[in-house]
């Protein structure tokens, strides 16, 4: 497989849905295989909310290999020996795209707090703007669970004539009550951390670690299942040699604090804050009175809309409403539930019958 | 679904209609409809290899147990509904019935006439008989609630379900004056257009 990864600088000025403008923007991508000749085998995956443009693979030597590293790959579900896969750290992100932990080009000082609130709408566009850059004629599929399931209905939404197939896995039209509770609770966490500084925490050489590994903690359960929580630690305890303070019991806190703590190093506090604004702030319907039928009917291309049934956080009924609203306008779409053992998490891992469905779809006739 | 039957459910179908297929197995009946009356179509399918090929064939299909989801596609303006083969499998078919008229106008049933003479003289020799239509033993079969043609088509007089048209076959799949004079000793298979 041909790993390609690039930062591509945008000299022009990008308009966000909240008004503010970007003068210039910054996208950190990365693709695999080869784009053929007619410029047709193209596929877009987009990211969840802490992913990153490594969507698979590995380039250096240590590196871990890419989010959906089990899907894309020469021979895998989306078999990059026959299509050009392109995946983009979006804009809010920390991880080489223009966001809170970039320069911004007026002041050539970090971002940090000021870098302007991000919805899925402005990550679509920057991504259509790539599309043009790369010279690509549309996508044979846009593609990605949770949030990035969301992103591949706003292209379908938005952009009707450049998308064939839409999969939208593990996703909703809009996130729940309790989804932006959540959320809510994970930023207060984040923001409440004596470390925050009101966001400008770079300017001091710190970082809220502290409130952002606790924010994932609470993050990473709601991710999981009942069921393989059980399975995997059960009520266990901690071997005491390999535990991370004194203070752990259960191999569970042990798990937590380690999951957490690796969050805390990697991501930015700021970059949290926006992703999850931009989830909670995500409904393709607003432009449209609410009316999701009316939305949906501009959709050409096919959808797969699909859930998990042990996923608790985005519960089958949210893909389901999305199918509904789908036949309604007369948009060609199909729903499936699959098993999945990790919960919200299983859309990331390969089970036989999730990777063959996907795999069918991406190769299904028009 | 044997080639007859396809076609007589293809001329049923109105050009460009939006049809619904309850238990569309790999989907190769709407496929055919989309091809040759370019419908609007979407399966309805609740075993994960049948909806592979579905999505395979480029069907729509919603995974769903027909028995538990028919009132969800209510108030989707579907023009006809096809059951085919499947209504003698349901739980409560009359209740199935009645709501399916409610997703659509017009519905297609399809059905195993258990009052076929072979399934009359199996019954002769003291077990459960047999057919190529109903080949499963009495243990293993998903038909729990079979039915002859007679059975049918009182059900559907005293429940003000009307037959629009329909059509009877031999177990070759074909029309014959026998099936047409004699349906409930003769027909293997009832096609039916149903609506209110």
């Amino acid at each position: 497989m041909n790993v390609h990864s690039e930062k591509i600088v945008f000299d022009l000025p990008i308009q966000l849905e909240s008004g503010a403008t970007l003068s210039s923007f910054e996208l950190m991508i990365e693709t695999y295989g080869e784009l053929n000749q007619n410029k047709d085998n193209a596929v877009l995956v987009c990211h969840a909310f802490s992913g990153s443009h490594h969507a698979a693979g590995i380039k250096t030597e240590g590196e871990k290999p890419g989010w959906w590293d089990q899907i894309i790959g020469d021979g895998k579900t989306i078999d990059t020996s026959k299509y050009f896969v392109v995946s983009v750290n979006n804009l809010g992100g920390c991880n080489g795209s223009s966001g809170p932990t970039s320069l911004s080009p007026e002041t050539n000082k970090l971002y940090g707090s000021s870098f302007p609130e991000v919805s899925v709408k402005d990550w679509i566009n920057a991504q259509k703007i790539l599309l043009d850059h790369l010279e690509i004629g549309l996508w044979q599929m846009v593609a990605g669970g949770s949030l990035g399931g969301m992103q591949a209905l706003q292209w379908a939404v938005s952009y009707p004539n450049l998308v064939k197939r839409a999969a939208i896995i593990a996703a909703s039209s809009t996130i729940s009550s309790q989804n932006i509770a959540l959320n809510e609770v994970a930023r207060e966490i984040i923001r409440k951390d004596e470390n925050f500084a009101g966001g400008d925490y770079h300017l001091q050489n710190i970082k809220p670690k502290k409130g952002l590994k606790a924010a994932r903690m609470l993050g990473h359960i709601t991710y999981l299942s009942e069921a393989n929580m059980r399975k995997r630690f059960g009520r266990k305890l901690q071997n005491p040699d390999t535990k991370i303070d004194d203070e752990v019991s259960y191999e569970v806190e042990n798990y937590l604090q380690y999951k957490g703590e690796q969050f805390s190093e990697a991501f930015d506090a700021n970059s949290y804050i926006l992703m999850t604004k931009a989830m909670d702030s995500f409904d393709p319907a607003k432009d449209f009175n609410q009316d999701l039928v009316e939305c949906f009917k501009n959709i050409q291309a096919k959808l797969f809309i699909a859930s998990f049934d042990s996923d608790w956080l985005f519960p089958k009924e949210y893909g389901k409403a999305i199918q509904i609203a789908a036949i309604k306008a007369g948009v060609r779409s199909s729903y499936v539930e699959f098993e999945g053992d990790y919960g919200h998490d299983s859309f990331l891992f390969n089970s036989n019958n999730y990777a063959t469905t996907l795999k069918n779809f991406l190769e299904s006739d028009e | 679904m044997s080639k007859s039957l396809e076609n007589i459910v293809t001329n049923w179908v109105a050009v460009e209609s939006k049809v619904i297929d309850f238990g569309c197995g790999d989907g190769s009946l709407l496929k055919a409809l989309i091809s040759s009356k370019s419908i609007t179509g979407y399966g309805v399918e609740n075993d994960p290899k049948k909806i592979q090929d579905c999505i395979a064939n480029g069907i729509s299909v919603i995974q769903q147990d027909i028995d538990q989801g028919l009132f969800e596609y209510k108030n989707m303006d579907f023009d006809m509904a096809i059951m085919a083969s499947s209504i003698q499998c349901l739980r409560r078919p009359k209740e199935a019935m009645e709501t399916i008229l409610e997703v659509a106008s017009q519905c297609v049933i399809t059905l195993p006439n258990f009052g076929n003479w072979e399934l009359r003289t199996g019954l002769l020799t003291g077990k459960m008989p047999s057919s190529s239509q109903l080949p499963a033993k009495w243990y293993e079969t998903e038909n729990i609630h079979l039915c002859t043609i007679a059975d049918f088509e009182e059900l559907c007089k005293t429940e003000a379900f009307n037959i629009h048209r329909k059509v009877y076959l031999n177990k070759q799949g074909e029309t014959s004056w026998l099936t047409d004079r004699f349906p409930n000793i003769f027909a293997a298979e009832a096609v039916y257009l149903i609506g209110k």
